[in-house]
């Protein structure tokens, strides 16, 4: 079915011709269908499959098939209920009620302000995206190569944001692109594929993916792997982790991108091979008896080795949405030296530096606020306290930052009471054995937390 | 005694030829502080927002040895 929603109502139509189709196509067909300025979210045939690695994909501004809401299976919960897309049809887009519109607009201006003035968020950004990430994890060593096996590899760069931003300008595409109208960081990017095919945006995550995870290093094979993952509608980063599993199992060979291409079109084909990828990386390891499954509560893990960035190793065991580098990106004070500095390869701080992080982020991701906002707001002291005041503007409201704090908790804690009754224990809060067994080049460093993370959530 | 460089994310503007990513080799001498090696780059201080040596953060007074792996990147962050 397709879910359309406009000022008039909703009303559920037949998917019709759109059933079944890639999400590149989905779009077009769609906006062809109910205008060009309609907003797609959609499904492609691995959600409609049920594959638990699919994601819930929207469209950008140029009709690309390329955001994606990819991780945790949200695709799958699509198509089970049967709903292939959903069109929204609002020529009203920016007529959210505000209750005080002069005191919201001086506070978002303000907000504006401190964005473009931080040097990651008003300059790395838009220059070259989130994969301006890969040379700096590379250098810190905590890169994850050959499926976790090691942490720096000297050919990360050539599927970095640099040679991306190059290539996005060479061939007629945006190094520099706002992924939604109004967005002041710009970090998203349009690459063309060598045949022309416009990709959409090529992410730090979906790089290290595709690229130093499967040590593939053609930005093109890459890219590639990333239109068919944006067509066949699967997460890119639980795609990347499983394709590193069965080179793990030997069923594709590191170093071969196009192996890893071909074994990806079997998803589309409903192939059994292309159900064990699209069910991810921990289901794709039991089939092939492999232990070194790089995934916490069922899903992969992103791309920095908990071992020389402990913060996050602390986020991945312990957060409930299973391994999640943004539910408490300690990368920031691990690596990026924003928001303080906590050695990334000592245990020091780790918890407190992970908890305060969760509870932040999950407050800042209920406000609709795109959680790269974090790193201005981590640096200046008027960040929080103005993204109060916007809600407080909005709602005709007087929360206090203690509100937001509270929030932030509340929200986790619900979360982990799911868990509980879903059947998770403490013992789902710890990372694969292979973190604490094999010493990670070149710092030599093993994840050693275990009991301590039962104190993450202490509060 | 000789360091390797690279630079990243724009910083190889300073440095006539070089390109992002590929090893510069720097004579340094007994002392060679991170600083003194900006200064023998001319990258401004200011710019050099995280200066790892051997894949770990360091302050700008840090003495360099033969061999040392030093990455220089402006503040970045992604995700």
């Amino acid at each position: 079915m397709i879910l359309k929603i406009n000022p008039e109502g909703a009303e559920l139509l037949p998917a019709g011709g759109v059933a079944g189709k890639g999400g590149y196509e989905t779009v077009t067909m769609l906006k062809k269908q109910y205008g060009e300025n309609v907003g797609v979210i959609f499904i492609g045939p691995a959600g409609e499959m049920l594959m638990t690695g699919a994601g819930i994909g929207n469209n950008d501004p140029e009709g690309n098939a390329g955001r994606y809401a990819g991780r945790g299976g949200l695709g799958a919960v699509m198509g089970s209920k049967g709903l292939k897309a959903i069109v929204l049809d609002s020529p009203k887009t920016f007529d959210v009620p505000v209750k005080d519109k002069s005191r919201f607009q001086e506070a978002a201006r303000k907000f504006a302000k401190i964005l473009l003035d931080h040097p990651v968020t008003g300059q790395g950004l838009p220059a070259y995206g989130t994969n301006v990430l890969m040379n700096i994890i590379n250098e810190a060593g905590t890169l994850p190569i050959r499926n976790f096996k090691y942490g720096r590899w000297d050919k990360a760069g050539e599927v970095g944001g640099e040679v991306a931003a190059e290539l996005c300008n060479a061939r007629g595409g945006k190094a520099t692109h706002a992924c939604h109208p109004g967005c002041v960081m710009r970090c998203s990017n349009i690459y063309i594929l060598p045949d022309g095919r416009s990709m959409g945006s090529l992410e730090y995550e979906t790089a290290w993916g595709f690229g130093p995870n499967l040590e593939v290093s053609d930005p093109d094979q890459v890219a590639e792997m990333n239109y068919i993952c944006n067509d066949l509608g699967l997460d890119t980063i639980e795609a990347g982790v499983t394709l590193g599993v069965l080179a793990e199992a030997g069923v594709i060979p590191f170093g071969d991108g196009k192996a890893a291409i071909a074994a990806l079109e079997e998803v589309g084909k409903g192939s059994p091979l292309g159900r064990v990828i699209g069910a991810g990386a921990t289901t794709a390891g039991k089939v092939y008896g492999v232990t070194r499954v790089p995934a916490v509560k069922g899903q992969g893990i992103p791309a920095y080795d908990p071992r020389s960035c402990r913060g996050n190793g602390v986020t991945y065991a312990t957060s409930p949405m299973g391994a999640d580098h943004t539910a408490g990106y300690a990368v920031t004070a691990n690596i990026l030296k924003v928001g303080g500095y906590v050695d990334p390869t000592k245990d020091e701080g780790q918890l407190d530096l992970s908890r305060n992080l969760q509870i932040a982020t999950a407050a800042v991701d209920s406000t609709g606020l795109c959680l790269f906002v974090a790193f201005a707001v981590l640096d200046n002291p008027e960040g929080l306290p103005t993204i109060v005041e916007m809600l407080n503007a909005m709602y005709g409201i007087e929360l206090t930052i203690n509100d937001v704090v509270a929030l932030g908790q509340s929200i986790l804690k619900v979360e982990r009471e799911f868990n509980e009754k879903a059947g998770f224990t403490k013992e789902h809060d710890r990372l694969p054995e292979f973190f604490y067994n094999e010493e990670l080049e070149p710092h030599k460093t093993k994840f050693t937390f275990k009991e301590e993370l039962d104190e993450v959530f202490n509060f | 005694m000789q360091v390797e460089v690279r630079v990243f994310c724009g910083l190889e503007c300073y440095i006539p030829g070089a390109t992002f990513g590929q090893p510069i080799p720097v004579e340094i001498t007994n002392g060679f502080t991170g600083r003194k090696l900006l200064e023998t780059l001319n990258i401004p201080e200011e710019k050099a927002f995280s200066f790892l040596v051997n894949g770990r953060h360091k302050d700008l007074a840090v003495v360099l040895s033969d061999g040392d792996r030093v990455s220089i990147f402006p503040a970045v962050g992604g995700g």
